[in-house]
């Protein structure tokens, strides 16, 4: 059994391969697919019911798509009325430009509370500004306490979805992380037994360790408020017991006022795991005397997302509210899994989030690991645009691609070009028609198909035939056909 | 009625079958068809691409070619699609205002072959017949994009002969994505892959749809496959009568 | 502490550059805010009795056990309850009702428990501010009835009351509630339905699906929910 760590790369996108060749070792891992395919299929099912029973699901989207698209709009007023209220209500808000700043504010915290381990509750942010691995160079051990994160971090493995993250690994490669980390010799791949073994791991962490970090998936400006939805209840833990409570959310996670959570949560429960509602929600306000943790921080994070806000189009990514549905639905993802794409935040939504985090200078393979299918889009609950998004920025790749003088080695970016020259008139096409069935009659086999072809056709024919070129094209047939002409072998064949 | 036909490049260049089943269809219903010869392309895979430039290019010529035209009718729900999705953009981010008015009063006239049948000239018994099994692909141009609902099922419906084999997950997309195909051959593969097995499953002996797109990337690998399964666009079933039956394309 | 500082003012000035309105403030964000969509269904449209019974439905679907009674067999119920689960320790939020402590059982009440005495309780009763029918929702805005977070969260079996009045069809109503301002003639739990500072939503008892997607009940939640729903008299 191979240990997930081993098999991939950290999920930073400034070191990842392009998504062509990342998806290589997941291709050829029928294991792992088959796990991926598997959980996809029973969410989707799951999804699939439960907005069907919905009959106001399409003004909840526009709801819900209206009161995110203000909320950035007006992302300054409510970042202030936020930390105001926040600030009022006893908590401190921190605020963080980039990721070294965010994991820089977060270490001084842990240091004043002379922490040298914490609890956390399943953050991608955290991990989009890898604060684990940062934190325990500095002498902090993080214990993860989402079931799919405990098997990570045991596992050595890396997150490849944001609400399942270990939908990637199955349940006897569970026992083995769990056997071999917590000295259980005995242990089942019972899921039962298994989520057993981390509750009893977990529970003294828990009861003793006075510390821990959260994300958000909402911050409520009009309240100071802050949300957190889960279905194991270590949020719950984490948010209740500890003295001190830290939590880091990305800028773009305001909601203008309580009342909106009654779109929100609607949608995201059903979107991300296929519930009428998750297990639980917590929703708290600064400090509570009494009750939690007696001091909270919030880190508010920029790392990008203001360049991300500052472009018309753009903007709609930060809408997101990380259901994963779009990775649900999306035939790419249920045959890569998330580690091809380099970043925490996989599937389509990372493939439009994480080239403009950014700022377009890596993970420019991103925009096209999409056959456009557009799936992402009728599933989002914001309804954000990811097709139009990813189209963007493929037109901002080309227009990278066209001021590097490597160009020319390109044979898609010339093939391309030149096609351009082609279209522009019809008799120039339909010269290269001619001149096309030419090249292509030599590759064309008696039975009057493709086999093989060199470069870049030749990608097409390592798994697929092509039909040879008719004779006779349909505008030559035309003109050919005479004004009165109607009947006999006008629909047949080539041959 | 009169209609002018935009048969797109690749139909042109790859699949005159289905123009010149276009043709006898829309002429037997009759449809008083025409065909512009400076027609090319209409910018699509320069768009997918991102080439913007050229596919404006390509978005202002098919404009100015078709500003005039009554009806236009296209064989390919993808090329509609980006008519419709991405032309406004395009025109909007490097066109003038002339080119926006001309393509605003374009584009209501701009018609997918199975919408101009249904909802332009009301039939949907077109008069085919087709005595074979046959399985519809749903290409995610023509279901998401443009949202042509049941419409082919309706057309399909009224084929004499013709056993409709329902397809396992139809909303699911075959991998081809234009350059997607080259460009991720290998995940456009895995995708096909699946998309085949359920098209075999059916137990049919043609897969057809309403892009030659998505049959070209099916077809190939039923070919390379020795699958025993051909593909065959709607045009050419519906074309299909007693006294001239389609023949096979792929 | 100056590079925050600076980072704060950093990011307002990116963020108000970035929108074309940048000189808005709260108040044309509020006149915006008023007129966005709310289309979807705001207004339950089942029967009392039939929203009840949803309530029920979907709490069971959920694994909860769900009894009903009237008011006046409340602490029977509760008694009976207490009975049934063969635990003997329970802690309970300071000012639930005292006719709610069954006798002859061990109780806490909260007047400050420290973890370690809630944790070695084996059950927890309460009240709660709501529920909402249509996703099987018990809210908790921890009132003094309802206990602080910590009571309704380390005992492995959870009693909660619920009084029929409080049940909602849907999640919007439940919000509504929580925008009525209080006024003379409200009870002491109407009262707790403001916009809470501290607020639980549970849905069904502790789940995962993080392994095969198979449903665990029970990671770190109570394990157990019991719900008695009192209807009222007459």
């Amino acid at each position: 059994m191979s240990r997930p760590a081993a098999t991939h790369p950290v999920l930073d996108p400034t070191l990842a391969p392009p998504f062509p060749q990342a998806v290589l070792p997941v291709l050829r891992n029928p294991q792992l697919r088959k796990n991926v395919a598997h959980a996809i299929d029973v969410i989707q099912a799951k999804r699939a019911s439960l907005v069907a029973e919905k009959t106001d699901w399409q003004e909840l989207r526009s709801a819900a798509s209206a009161i995110r698209t203000h909320a950035l709009e007006n992302l300054g007023t409510y970042l202030e009325q936020f930390e105001t209220r926040c600030t009022a209500a006893g908590g401190t808000v921190h605020w963080a430009a980039d990721a070294a700043q965010a994991r820089q504010i977060i270490l001084d915290l842990l240091r004043q509370e002379k922490a040298s381990e914490v609890i956390k509750i399943k953050t991608m942010t955290s991990a989009e500004i890898q604060l684990n691995p940062f934190l325990e160079a500095n002498g902090v051990h993080a214990f993860e306490t989402d079931l799919a994160e405990i098997i990570l971090q045991l596992g050595e493995g890396e997150p490849s979805h944001i609400v399942v993250p270990a939908l990637h690994v199955n349940r006897s490669q569970v026992r083995e992380i769990f056997a071999r980390t917590m000295g259980l010799k005995d242990l089942s791949d019972d899921p039962k037994v298994l989520t057993n073994a981390a509750r009893t791991y977990l529970r003294k962490k828990f009861l003793t360790i006075p510390t821990a970090i959260s994300g958000a998936n909402f911050l409520i400006a009009e309240t100071g408020g802050v949300v957190v939805v889960e279905s194991e209840g270590n949020g719950r833990m984490c948010l209740t017991l500890p003295q001190t409570m830290i939590t880091l959310a990305g800028i773009e996670k305001v909601l203008p006022r309580f009342q909106d959570l009654e779109v929100m949560l609607q949608l995201l429960a059903r979107s991300a795991t296929g519930e009428r509602m998750n297990p639980y929600t917590s929703i708290w306000t600064g400090v509570t005397p009494g009750d939690g943790p007696q001091k909270f921080h919030v880190v508010l994070l920029d790392n990008g997302r203001s360049s991300i806000l500052a472009r018309s189009k753009h903007r709609q990514t930060l809408k997101c509210i990380r259901c994963a549905a779009c990775m649900n639905t999306c035939p790419v993802y249920r045959q890569t899994g998330g580690h091809a794409y380099g970043s925490v935040y996989p599937g389509p939504i990372g493939a439009i989030l994480t080239p403009q985090l950014m700022q377009m200078h890596h993970a420019q393979s991103l925009p096209y690991a999409s056959s456009l299918c557009g799936a992402c889009y009728e599933v989002c609950p914001v309804k954000i645009n990811i097709p139009e998004v990813l189209l963007e920025l493929r037109a901002e790749v080309i227009d990278q691609e066209r001021k590097q003088p490597g160009r020319a080695l390109d044979p898609m970016y010339w093939g391309l070009r030149i096609a351009n020259v082609l279209f522009s008139r019809a008799w120039i096409f339909h010269t290269a028609q001619w001149f096309g069935r030419i090249g292509l009659g030599l590759f064309t086999r008696k039975d009057g198909w493709i086999h093989s072809l060199p470069s870049v056709g030749g990608k097409w024919t390592q798994t697929r035939d092509l039909r040879g070129l008719p004779n006779q094209t349909f505008h030559s047939w035309w003109a050919s056909r005479g004004p009165q002409s109607n009947g006999v072998e006008l629909i047949g064949g080539t041959k | 009625m009169r209609a002018s036909l935009f048969i797109t490049c690749y139909n042109d260049t790859l699949y005159p079958e289905t123009g010149r089943a276009v043709v006898r269809l829309l002429e037997r219903l009759g449809v008083e068809l025409d065909f512009h010869p400076k027609q090319t392309c209409c910018g699509q895979m320069h768009a997918n691409t991102g080439f913007r430039c050229e596919a404006f290019s390509q978005a202002k010529r098919f404009v100015r070619l078709y500003q005039d035209t009554e009806t236009v009718v296209i064989p390919s729900s993808s090329c509609v699609a980006m008519i419709r999705d991405q032309y406004p953009a395009l025109i909007e981010e490097l066109g003038n205002e002339e080119l926006g008015h001309q393509f605003a009063t374009l584009l209501p006239r701009i018609f997918e072959l199975s919408e101009f049948l249904i909802d332009r000239l009301g039939v949907e018994d077109v008069g085919a017949y087709f005595p074979h099994r046959v399985t519809y692909h749903a290409s995610c141009h023509g279901l998401r994009g443009i949202h042509l609902g049941d419409r082919p099922f309706r057309l399909l419906a009224k084929v004499r002969g013709l056993d409709q084999a329902p397809l396992p997950n139809l909303d699911r997309c075959c991998g081809f994505g234009g350059t997607f195909s080259v460009k991720n051959a290998e995940v456009s593969s895995a995708m096909l892959a699946v998309k085949l097995q359920d098209v075999v499953s059916t137990g049919a002996e043609y897969c057809t749809a309403l892009d030659n797109s998505c049959l070209m990337h099916l077809g190939g690998a039923m070919h390379r496959q020795y699958a025993g399964m051909k593909t065959i666009h709607m045009a050419q079933i519906l074309a299909s009568t007693e006294e001239f039956p389609a023949e096979a394309t792929l | 502490m100056s590079a925050i500082v600076q980072s704060r003012k950093m990011i307002l000035d990116r963020v108000r550059a970035a929108i074309q309105h940048p000189g808005k403030d709260l108040a044309d964000a509020a006149v915006e805010y008023s007129a966005l969509p709310h289309n979807y269904t705001r207004r339950g449209s089942l029967s009392t009795a039939a929203r009840l019974q949803l309530l029920i439905d979907r709490l069971r679907e959920y694994d909860a056990e769900v009894l009903e009674c009237n008011a006046g067999e409340l602490p029977a119920v509760i008694a009976a309850q207490l009975a049934a689960s063969g635990r003997h320790t329970f802690v309970a939020p300071a000012r639930l009702p005292a006719d709610w402590l069954a006798p002859g059982y061990e109780w806490r009440l909260d007047h400050g428990l420290n973890t370690a005495e809630i944790e070695e309780a084996e059950g927890v009763v309460t009240a709660a501010s709501c529920a909402v029918a249509d996703s099987g929702t018990i809210v908790i805005h921890h009132t003094a009835a309802e206990g602080r977070r910590v009571l309704t969260l380390l005992p492995d079996w959870h009693l909660c009351i619920l009084r029929a009045s409080q049940v909602v069809e849907v999640l919007p109503e439940y919000f509504d509630r929580c925008r009525q301002q209080p006024n003379s003639h409200s009870s002491e739990e109407d009262l707790s339905m403001v916009t809470p500072a501290l607020a639980t939503y549970i849905s069904g008892p502790s789940a995962t699906a993080d392994i095969e997607m198979t449903r665990i009940k029970g990671v770190h939640g109570p394990r157990f929910l019991h719900v008695i729903l009192v209807r009222e008299q007459g």
